[in-house]
């Protein structure tokens, strides 16, 4: 069955062989792999499941065998893995890697460039005060956003495409009306610049990640102009903020990346050790990528806190710049201070893929929510539009 | 308005609500506090107290009146009056003080403002002042004609020098100095220049003879000499008027399409010897502008070109004239090269000053240009500049080479390299009496060995030699006792400079009398003896250990001095004499030696070579090892044999996972074990196979434990707002549950700015003092110095704490008042017994401070507080009242007031009877000497287990034994201490200091907020242990009315 056969090549690939060998009977290896492949056949790619299904396998395995097989020897085991050559570069071949478009028209530099909901629109926010919204398909400048008093460092679009949020060198959090483009609503009460903001999911609150060492949510539907929380046990500047249905991650200088529970109303408190400059989760919400400063990016997983992996390779050092991961997450995309841009394999940690993208730091990386897309923005002032 | 309303007249003004006003202030309030700080301030609004943005009416400004809600106007009070623009242009107004003046004011002010003869050089009185001068000059010196001399015979200079300089410069007389062009010289040109048409085109019908003065409404003439005139009879007359100079350009202009006018042959001599003949300041211009155009002229362009994108008339070298020599110098190299390269001077004169700014977009003129707007993205290219510059040298180099003889050229290149640099007006010297002199290098001694040997361990070394006092009896007074082992101490740490220096500092006070061979003399010599001793030993073996690097064979001993541990027992009670306190002195320097990280545990001594066999291997297992201990992480990219099997390579990496384990077994074992007994077992062959599955996985397991440090995950509770649960949709967990008690942390953080940073001591580290140092003495008995120190640390803690602290936690306490009645009962006779050891105490940290200082060049404050040691010990007291809870605490508390309490008590209590009743509470700290100890013990066995309370938040290894840690870490770190000179003066300044720091808390390095993290942390410490138990809190409280008591008493 060449089904089989082509799972049993990516389980060699994977590695998994030392778990075989703790699988003491052939009866138990024949039924791990055949579980394997029923995890394989989701529709995700193989590498991006990598992880999980050691995982997987080995909770499995040891519910099997009644031995504790810890989970811990999955990271190690994902050091160890050898994807296939040509299965990675059948993926890495659908990296967006062409330029499509340029954005130009920022005076300056830019400092982040996001796609909106549903990738047809970006919006991009720089040191000269505005906030720009393009067709990054079709390379053009829709409208402008005005009203910041100084560099606008972060911009976040509700899921219904309808409001904006963005931050920036004022301490303000403004709330943009996307179609006029007013302002309907100005936070403020950090005590520093604002690093970073984002709608939770309903759009009904903003999150903002501040110099000031704290996290404040503000409440967009009442009037009032108090954040409705402020987190502040950060010990240095919060500089990215991400959120999920319900929680709220914060990323720090002082190394850690705080998950706020509302749920159960719990902290959890992962130290890395080094300034934590951007954390952005992968699609399946399991990790958390957390770019540090000194100049690498790990993965987290995030129910556990361990560290996964660490991508290594490119410039980072003293600039606040974004990563991300690709639709499928089997790649890992950050920028370089040099401007070229990294292609990391999810699982082996390898650089599949480096271009120089821009001629100064890039700044920002955003991954189109469904198509192999991807907008950088660079200190060089330009946008430009990456596709495969 | 209704209609209603028309019937009813108002009078007054109408009462306002009074929930209005609130509202109002209220938001005002608010306001202030988020909008003056957030806003620019043009966007700013001016409002009054309550709230209310004043309308002035519609055309007298709106909202706001005047400039910016001031009186005054853009331009100053008085605002601008209307001048028709027709007639005359509106000028900037002058204003001066008379403008703000009334009549009576200024005739007032007439006498007191006003030129006042002394300074009038220029004027009549000039003159008049300096004969008056003179004259009382003479009268003063002995002349050899008697009497006065009479005025006519000598008259001083009447003009001074400066007079003379502005007269050759072509000043006159009665005529301002600094701009006597203002209006009038427009006036003249432009007369200057109708003229100057005029005659020309005159000049073009009809020449006019050459000789005819013209006069120029400046009133100096050129006068074409006469044989020029006559060389240039059949020519065109040409005739040059050179208006006075106030930009050259347009003079420039004149004179060339004057000359362009004539179109006949002229020549450039011409022009430069009518500018010969001008006043000096005007030829230089002159000259400079017939330089520049010369060449053109001869080359016959006849048009005028613009070389640069100035408008008419502007001089880019108006206030700096040495650069126009430059750019000249430098367009006719150009020319010469034929090179358009374009001088990079003039941009670097003109570009923008503040260089770092962020391209394509300013700030408004309001703003204030900070740190904020620099263009961090932009690279220091500051030096390109002078690259470009460094480029064009070998060019020139080039060209001139092609010329035939090399000695000119290299002549030439010197000249030209020099004229680069030199200003107009002067020259360079052909011969410079400077001539370099070069010496040769010293001769070094060829006993000399290139090592610094410092003098200190030298001293302490040398002393070994000498003879043993002879073993005295320390005095009775336990007090003169503990003095001298501190002083002896000392000594023997800093040197004798010390001792002099105390000496000195303390001839007057009769408790110093041994230095000086007074009572305990003897004793003291023995005690510095004895110390030395130790100090040489230890400097020894130092010193051993540094020299020979290659020692094949550890003994025990020096490997556990490697390691960090307690020397035996045995050999310290050898060195010294028996006394108690030297065994505590032996120790203490012990302790504080655990602490110096082992520098050379990364390096694998010869034995430790687990796979000698196989060096590939060998190595590949040393990079294992250097990835292991120093990344802390493993690392994942397992990349050195690529070649291997995926197993195999597994199965290597076990192995070396089993020997670096066994490894580091072997060198953390008792002293009884062998070093090499690991290996040997390792060496047996012993190899881990996948079939050992249980081994690896065992030390799997360890290692993890012991190498992760990073990331590490922590838990703690966290209450969301219900409002945000009620916003992400979400049921609050905490729905109807109380407010959970504030987290400590937090709030003291919030408070305190604790970077956290305290994780530093590691957790083997402490673990390693846990294991070695007996428990029974480990906080309990301090020498003297520490105390000092600890004094110091105490006072910056207390003295750093911001009040508000104590509200904030203590604030809801009601029943501390009976705690606090216990306590102060019982404190009274502590109090007494207390005074001598706490005076003794002050003196000596009194001392070593001010010695301290000298050396380091600080002042220090003369008088220490000292009344927070009995705060301290009034501590002690408390586990009167309360139990096994509070006794945990007071042995993490240990402070230096509290020590020396317990010493000098423990003391007595061998020599004195134990005390009567009421004054139990000090067998009770004997008690506790010995509690606090196990107390250490169990606290460790919880850090090791990683046992947490969920509500409090320390990471810090929190015990007592980690703060002896940091008590020795502040020893090394003490002299940072100092110098940052936030300690110097410990008062309330400090306080203030602190409150500025944390005003400026971004520009706080990194080492400030490192010190800062310790110090606090320890603290919060304290405060977070202690919170169960209630007594204490009560001393707490007490401990801050300590504090206060004694800022009264400081005042």
């Amino acid at each position: 069955m060449p089904c089989v056969t082509w799972n049993c090549r990516a389980t060699r690939a994977m590695g998994v062989e030392i778990l075989w060998k703790n699988l003491e009977s052939v009866m138990n290896r024949l039924i791990l792999v055949v579980n394997l492949t029923v995890l394989l056949s989701l529709n995700y790619t193989l590498t991006a499941w990598i992880p999980r299904v050691y995982w997987k396998a080995a909770h499995w395995a040891q519910g099997l065998k009644g031995r504790m097989l810890k989970t811990k020897v999955a990271p190690s085991l994902a050091g160890l893995a050898r994807p296939d050559k040509n299965k990675s570069n059948m993926s890495s071949s659908e990296l967006p890697r062409k330029e499509a478009n340029v954005l130009k028209g920022h005076e300056g530099a830019v400092l982040a460039a996001r796609f909106n909901s549903d990738g047809n629109y970006c919006l991009s926010c720089g040191k000269d005060r505005t906030i720009r919204l393009w067709n990054p398909h079709r390379g053009i400048h829709i409208k402008n956003y005005k009203s910041h008093g100084r560099e606008v460092r972060d911009v976040h679009v509700t899921p219904d495409n309808s409001k904006l949020c963005s931050c920036g060198g004022d301490r303000q959090i403004f709330y943009w009306d996307v179609s006029t483009g007013r302002v309907i609503r100005k936070f403020r009460g950090h005590d520093g610049e604002v690093n970073a903001v984002k709608f939770n999911e309903y759009a009904s609150v903003v999150v903002s990640a501040g110099y000031d060492r704290s996290l404040r949510a503000w409440d967009c539907r009442s009037h009032s102009t108090e954040p409705i929380q402020i987190i502040d046990s950060f010990l240095d500047t919060v500089m990215s903020v991400c959120l999920t249905k319900t929680e709220i991650i914060g990323g720090s200088v002082d190394g850690t990346v705080r998950t706020f529970d509302i749920r159960i109303g719990r902290e959890i408190s992962d130290d890395l050790g080094q300034p934590v400059n951007c954390i952005s989760m992968s699609n399946d919400g399991n990790c958390i990528l957390a770019s540090c400063l000194d100049s690498s990016i790990r993965l987290l997983d995030r129910s556990t806190g361990e560290l996964l992996q660490e991508y290594k390779g490119h410039a980072c050092k003293s600039y606040k710049m974004d990563c991300c991961l690709t639709n499928s997450d089997a790649h890992v995309i950050g920028g370089s201070e040099d401007g070229s841009i990294f292609f990391w394999d999810l699982v082996d940690a390898s650089v599949v893929s480096k271009f120089r993208a821009h001629s100064s730091v890039v700044t920002s990386v955003s991954y189109h929510p469904k198509d192999n897309c991807m907008i950088t923005s660079s200190v060089d002032g330009s946008v430009r539009v990456w596709k495969t | 308005m209704d209609s209603d309303e028309e019937d009813y007249v108002f009078f007054g003004t109408p009462i306002e609500r009074e929930e209005e006003i609130t509202n109002r202030r209220k938001k005002a309030a608010a306001e202030a506090s988020g909008n003056l700080r957030a806003l620019p301030p043009w966007k700013q609004e001016v409002r009054d107290e309550e709230g209310r943005r004043r309308f002035h009416g519609a055309f007298t400004g709106g909202f706001s009146a005047g400039y910016f809600n001031t009186v005054g106007t853009k331009e100053g009070w008085a605002p601008q009056s209307f001048t028709s623009s027709r007639k005359n242009r509106a000028e900037v107004k002058q204003q001066s003080i008379f403008n703000f003046l009334d009549e009576d004011e200024k005739a007032e002010l007439e006498g007191t403002l006003g030129t006042s003869s002394q300074f009038d050089t220029f004027g009549f009185t000039a003159a008049e002042h300096a004969r008056k001068q003179a004259d009382k000059e003479q009268k003063q010196r002995p002349s050899a004609i008697p009497g006065p001399i009479p005025d006519e015979l000598v008259l001083p200079a009447s003009e001074s020098i400066g007079v003379k300089l502005l007269l050759k410069m072509g000043w006159r007389h009665g005529r301002a100095i600094n701009d006597s062009r203002a209006s009038s010289l427009y006036d003249a040109r432009r007369e200057a220049r109708k003229a100057l048409l005029a005659f020309a085109s005159e000049d073009a019908k009809a020449p006019c003879p050459a000789d005819e003065p013209v006069e120029e409404p400046e009133s100096f003439t050129v006068q074409p000499s006469d044989d020029d005139a006559r060389s240039s009879q059949s020519l065109p007359k040409v005739v040059y008027l050179i208006t006075l100079i106030g930009d050259e350009e347009n003079l420039f202009h004149d004179v060339e399409s004057t000359i362009m006018r004539y179109e006949g042959p002229y020549d450039a001599a011409e022009i430069s010897d009518l500018v010969q003949q001008l006043p000096m300041a005007k030829t230089e211009v002159m000259e400079d502008v017939v330089n520049a155009k010369e060449a053109r002229f001869r080359r016959g362009i006849r048009y005028k070109r613009f070389l640069d994108l100035h408008g008419l008339g502007y001089d880019p070298f108006k206030h700096a004239p040495e650069f126009r020599e430059k750019k000249r110098l430098h367009l006719l190299n150009d020319k010469q090269r034929g090179d358009r390269k374009t001088m990079s001077i003039k941009d670097s004169l003109f570009g923008s000053k503040s260089g770092k700014a962020a391209p394509g977009f300013g700030i408004g003129a309001l703003e204030e240009y900070d740190a904020e707007d620099e263009d961090i993205y932009a690279a220091g290219y500051d030096f390109e500049e002078t690259c470009i510059e460094d480029d064009e040298e070998p060019s020139r180099l080039g060209i001139e080479s092609k010329q035939p003889s090399r000695l000119s050229i290299e002549s030439k290149q010197k000249v030209v390299a020099r004229d680069q640099g030199v200003l107009p007006g002067f020259k360079v010297a052909s011969v410079s009496d400077y001539q370099l002199e070069r010496f040769d290098p010293p001769v070094i001694p060829k006993d000399f060995a290139p090592h610094h040997k410092f003098p200190g361990p030298l001293e302490t070394l040398k002393k070994l030699d000498v003879p043993s006092p002879p073993e005295v009896p320390p005095p009775d007074d336990s007090n003169l006792k503990l003095l001298i082992e501190g002083v002896a101490k000392l000594v023997a740490r800093c040197g004798k400079l010390f001792e002099d220096l105390s000496r000195k500092k303390n001839q007057s006070n009769p408790l110093f009398s041994f230095l000086s061979g007074g009572n305990g003399h003897d004793y003291y010599e023995r005690r510095l003896w004895e110390e030395h001793q130790k100090f040489g030993v230890q400097a020894k073996l130092l010193l051993d250990g540094k020299l020979s690097p290659s020692m094949q064979k550890m003994t025990a001993e020096s490997r556990g001095k490697l390691l960090g541990e307690k020397p035996l027992e045995r050999s310290s009670r050898e060195t010294t004499s028996s006394s108690v306190a030297s065994g505590e002195f032996q120790l203490q320097f012990n302790l504080s030696d655990t602490f110096k990280k082992p520098d050379s545990f990364s390096k694998l001594p010869d034995v430790a070579k687990p796979f000698k066999d196989d060096p590939a291997k060998q190595e590949r297992f040393e990079q294992f090892l250097k990835e292991k201990y120093e990344g802390g992480l493993r690392s994942t990219g397992y990349t050195v044999a690529s070649n291997m099997s995926e197993a195999a390579r597994a199965r290597e990496k076990l192995d070396f996972e089993a020997a670096a384990e066994a490894i580091e077994k072997g060198k953390r074992g008792k002293e009884s074990m062998v070093s090499t007994q690991p290996l040997d077992f390792l060496a047996s062959g012993m190899q881990f196979t996948s079939g050992g599955l249980e081994q690896v996985e065992n030390g799997h397991a360890e290692d993890l434990v012991t190498k992760k440090m990073y990331p590490r995950r922590e838990e703690f509770q966290w209450r969301p707002a219900p409002v945000l649960c009620k916003r992400f949709d979400l049921i609050d967990p905490f729905m109807g549950k109380p407010p959970p008690a504030p987290r400590a942390r937090s709030k003291i953080d919030s408070l305190l700015f604790i970077p956290d940073s305290v994780k530093v001591a590691k957790p083997e580290e402490v673990a390693i003092t846990n294991r070695d140092v007996p428990a029974a003495q480990t906080g309990a008995q301090m020498t003297i110095e520490d105390v000092a120190e600890e004094e110091i640390e105490i006072v910056a803690e207390n003295v750093e704490r911001p009040v508000d602290l104590y509200k904030a936690i203590f604030s809801d306490d009601s029943d501390d008042d009976v705690e606090d009645l216990n306590t102060k009962k019982v404190e009274d006779p502590e109090k007494k017994t207390e005074v001598a050891t706490t005076a003794l105490n002050r003196l000596i940290a009194d001392d070593f401070l001010e010695s301290l200082g000298k050396e380091l060049g600080f002042e220090v404050p003369p008088d220490t507080p000292y009344s927070t040691n009995k705060a301290n010990a009034l501590r002690i007291e408390t586990p009167n009242s309360d139990s096994g809870n509070a006794k945990f605490s007071t042995g993490t508390y240990l402070n230096p007031g509290n020590e020396t309490a317990q010493d000098g008590d423990s003391q007595k209590n061998k020599s004195i009877p134990v005390r009567s009743g009421g004054y139990n509470s000090s067998k009770h700290t004997v008690g506790l000497l010995n509690m606090s100890g196990k107390v250490n013990e169990d606290k460790f066995a919880q850090e090791d287990k990683k046992v947490k309370s969920p509500s409090s938040r320390q990471r810090n290894w929190s015990s007592s034994s980690s703060s002896d840690d940091e008590r020795s870490r502040k020893h090394s770190k003490r002299h940072r201490h100092r110098s940052s000179g936030s300690y110097s003066d410990p008062s309330s300044d400090d306080r203030e200091h602190y409150r500025s720091r944390s005003k400026g808390k971004r520009e706080r390095s990194s080492r400030e907020k490192s010190s800062h993290s310790r110090k606090h942390s320890k603290h919060h410490k304290h405060r977070s242990r202690d919170s169960p138990s209630r007594s204490h809190r009560g001393s707490e409280r007490e401990h801050s009315e300590a504090r206060k008591e004694k800022r009264k008493r400081r005042d």
